[in-house]
């Protein structure tokens, strides 16, 4: 999949560039909205990660005038401007999601992992499965090595979302906004969901030989088979 | 400086109209004087003709020759004659015309006598002599001699005229003088009345966001001491609001500062010397710990400063406020488990608020979990819900060591933390009781705190309740 990033700030955009590539997405960067637009004109891109606040024509009015072109490519806007209008108007011109920065990168891939799995229309299937832990949704049950896990539904739904996201980090925000559905940002959640994560820790890996679940400092917590 | 002609202007304005006034007044006026003039003098030379009639009655005979004569002989000074302006004409029933006097000449006034002119006292008549003078006319039958006669006796309305002519004139000729006058002393009067604004002007002026503690003088009790006073007030206001932001400005960099300290220094150490991965990373992970924090931070400051200038929309529903209170008990449930404390709920389920869900909810979680972080482990917090005539009370009690007095009044401040020393501990930054009480502040309620002498302390929050149900 080849991702277009657009962002002036080079520290950034380099960041973004590497951390994406490490996810095997092919990235070009380009710092201007009119080299973007040059770009999406002469070649195929299937994601454009799009500033607002570019030098120049700026992030909104590049986005009409690709979508005045009919260019459908899906754009996912990264914008400081945290005010409701200017999300509003940032999917009015034509864009399918917006990020506010400073956002969390595993926030950032799982926007874009969603867009792209937009695109393939993949449905989410029923059962999951990592190393001997196995999930059911429908049945609405966990097991290792074949042993039931007791939780409650609020872990259960925390383990399907890490499942669902395995071997990718998840911060606290996307945990509070998908979990919790919490849309306030301000909302106090962090101690809660910790406590949270300890109690499905003591269920999920501590009867059993191998940690699945862990937390990687200042960013957020991972569900992996550790080699 | 763009304020004096419009000052000016003002000035001018009033004058004009002051003026128009007096002139409108002054039409008036002088039309109602002439119509007073005309009516009384045209009813004077009315009864002056009738007086008359009386006297030429008796001066009136007939000679030797049966010819009528009038004896003006009466008159002391032979010159008086002249003086008098009557218009005499006497005449036979028939009309014939027996006698005219000097001044009439050859004139004729009234023509023929209509039937019963002058008949029973006298007939009484505006009409125009034979040459156009305009006269009153008075007219009686008189017998003379065996003969019935009609005289008539006519005053010309010229005198009327003369008279009017020279009031206007005298008028006309005072009243741009007097107007001229008029708008002159009104113009000064508006000029002195206007000084003191055109001065208050000058002063505020001087005062800017460095001089706000300066203030204009009040020098009366009028409308323009008034206008001083509300303007103080606003300064006052003003003043106050930028003492506000100031502070608020200090000790937010001050937060701001404190996480980019711990950012820098972490970062510097770790860079000291080489270090293994597992370090590396652990020290990586210390710094984004910190920048988790001023990104909340930022947020909350955020929030605050949209909720300031009122940019947060807010979407109204009627619901039960108890909700709102369930609903931060079952997301901070695993904090009370986890500090084993007991929470307990109890009130009127059903009292109903009008208001923003979220923002509503977001007030009852920050001040249930700031109970949950002061109320010591193995203690306990209950919640309730009160109505108290047009409100709803919504309380939350913990029984942890409470507020000392003196910070009472701080507690909802920005940034204000109870205990500094334990603000690293407890990782809050001091804005969650400042968003509570905006979140409840926009719903026109209050919010306060009471704190017990024994310890523990009871912060509540105050809504107006609404009136109407939920509509299905």
């Amino acid at each position: 999949m080849q991702i277009l990033v657009v962002e002036d700030e080079k520290k950034l955009a380099g960041a973004l560039q590497k951390g994406l590539e490490a996810e095997k997405y092919l990235v070009r960067v380009v710092h201007t909205g009119e080299e973007a637009f040059f770009l999406v004109s002469t070649e195929h891109f299937d994601l454009l990660l799009l500033d607002i606040m570019l030098p120049g024509r700026d992030g909104l009015d590049i986005l009409k005038a690709l979508r005045q072109k009919d260019f459908a490519l899906p754009v996912l806007i990264l914008t400081s401007k945290d005010a409701v209008e200017d999300r509003v108007r940032g999917l009015k011109a034509g864009a399918d999601d917006y990020l506010v920065k400073p956002f969390a990168f595993p926030e950032l891939l799982a926007r874009v992992e969603a867009i792209a799995r937009r695109s393939k229309r993949a449905e989410e299937p029923p059962t999951m499965k990592l190393a001997d832990l196995e999930m059911d949704v429908l049945r609405h049950s966990a097991s290792r090595e074949g042993h039931e896990l007791m939780l409650t539904s609020r872990e259960f739904e925390l383990l399907e979302y890490l499942l669902r996201h395995q071997g990718r980090v998840v911060s606290r925000e996307m945990l509070a906004r998908d979990v919790w559905n919490e849309t306030g940002r301000f909302t106090p959640l962090d101690n809660v969901i910790d406590v949270h994560i300890a109690h499905l820790r003591q269920k999920l890996d501590e009867p059993f030989g191998k940690k699945l679940l862990h937390t990687v400092r200042g960013v957020g917590f991972v569900l992996r088979e550790e080699t | 400086m763009m304020t004096w002609p419009r000052l000016k202007l003002v000035r001018t304005r009033l004058t004009l109209w002051y003026v128009l006034f007096l002139a409108a007044f002054f039409v008036v006026f002088i039309a109602g004087a002439s119509f007073v003039i005309v009516r009384h003098m045209g009813t004077q030379l009315k009864r002056q003709a009738v007086q008359d009639l009386e006297t030429v009655e008796g001066l009136l005979y007939f000679n030797g020759g049966q010819q009528l004569r009038f004896n003006e002989e009466y008159h002391n000074h032979p010159e008086s004659k002249l003086v008098q302006d009557r218009l005499l004409e006497v005449l036979s029933l028939d009309g014939t015309i027996l006698y005219r006097n000097d001044r009439l000449g050859m004139r004729t006034i009234g023509g023929a006598p209509f039937t019963g002119e002058g008949v029973g006292g006298y007939s009484e008549r505006s009409i125009r002599a034979s040459d156009g003078t305009a006269v009153i006319l008075a007219s009686r039958q008189h017998s003379l001699d065996g003969h019935t006669i009609l005289i008539r006796l006519a005053y010309s309305q010229q005198p009327i005229w003369d008279h009017l002519k020279e009031f206007l004139m005298i008028v006309l000729l005072a009243l741009p003088l007097t107007l001229t006058a008029a708008a002159v002393a009104g113009y000064v009067m508006a000029d002195r009345a206007l000084d003191p604004i055109g001065q208050m002007a000058q002063r505020a002026e001087q005062i800017t966001t460095e001089r706000l503690h300066d203030r204009l003088p009040v020098e009366s009790n009028d409308e323009l001491g008034h206008l001083a006073r509300v303007f103080n007030q606003m300064l006052s206001r003003i003043e106050q609001s930028f003492e506000q932001l100031r502070r608020f400005t200090a000790d937010a960099s001050h937060e701001l500062r404190t996480p980019l300290a711990s950012i820098r220094s972490v970062g510097e150490v770790g860079l000291q010397k080489d270090a293994s991965p597992e370090e590396y990373r652990d020290i990586i992970g210390s710094m984004l710990e910190e920048i988790n924090r001023l990104t909340s931070l930022i947020d909350s400051l955020l929030t605050l400063s949209r909720a300031d200038a009122g940019q947060i929309p807010m979407k109204l529903e009627v619901f039960p406020v108890a909700e709102i209170m369930e609903e931060a008990a079952s997301l901070l449930d695993v904090l009370i488990e986890e500090k084993r404390l007991t929470f307990s709920f109890e009130g009127e389920k059903n009292a109903l608020v009008r208001g923003d869900r979220l923002i509503l909810r977001q007030a009852a979680v920050n001040i249930l979990h700031n109970a949950v972080k002061f109320t010591p482990a193995g203690g306990s917090i209950s919640a309730r819900v009160r109505c108290e005539g047009s409100g709803i009370l919504l309380s939350i009690t913990d029984d942890g060591p409470g507020i000392p007095t003196e910070h009472l009044a701080k507690v909802f401040d920005r940034f204000y933390r109870v205990d500094a020393s334990r603000s690293g501990e407890n990782k809050g930054a001091g804005l969650g009781l400042s968003i509570a009480q905006w979140a409840a502040r926009a719903h026109d309620g209050e919010i306060g705190l009471s704190t017990a002498p024994e310890g523990g302390c009871t912060f509540w929050i105050r809504l107006p309740l609404a009136s109407s149900n939920p509509a299905g």
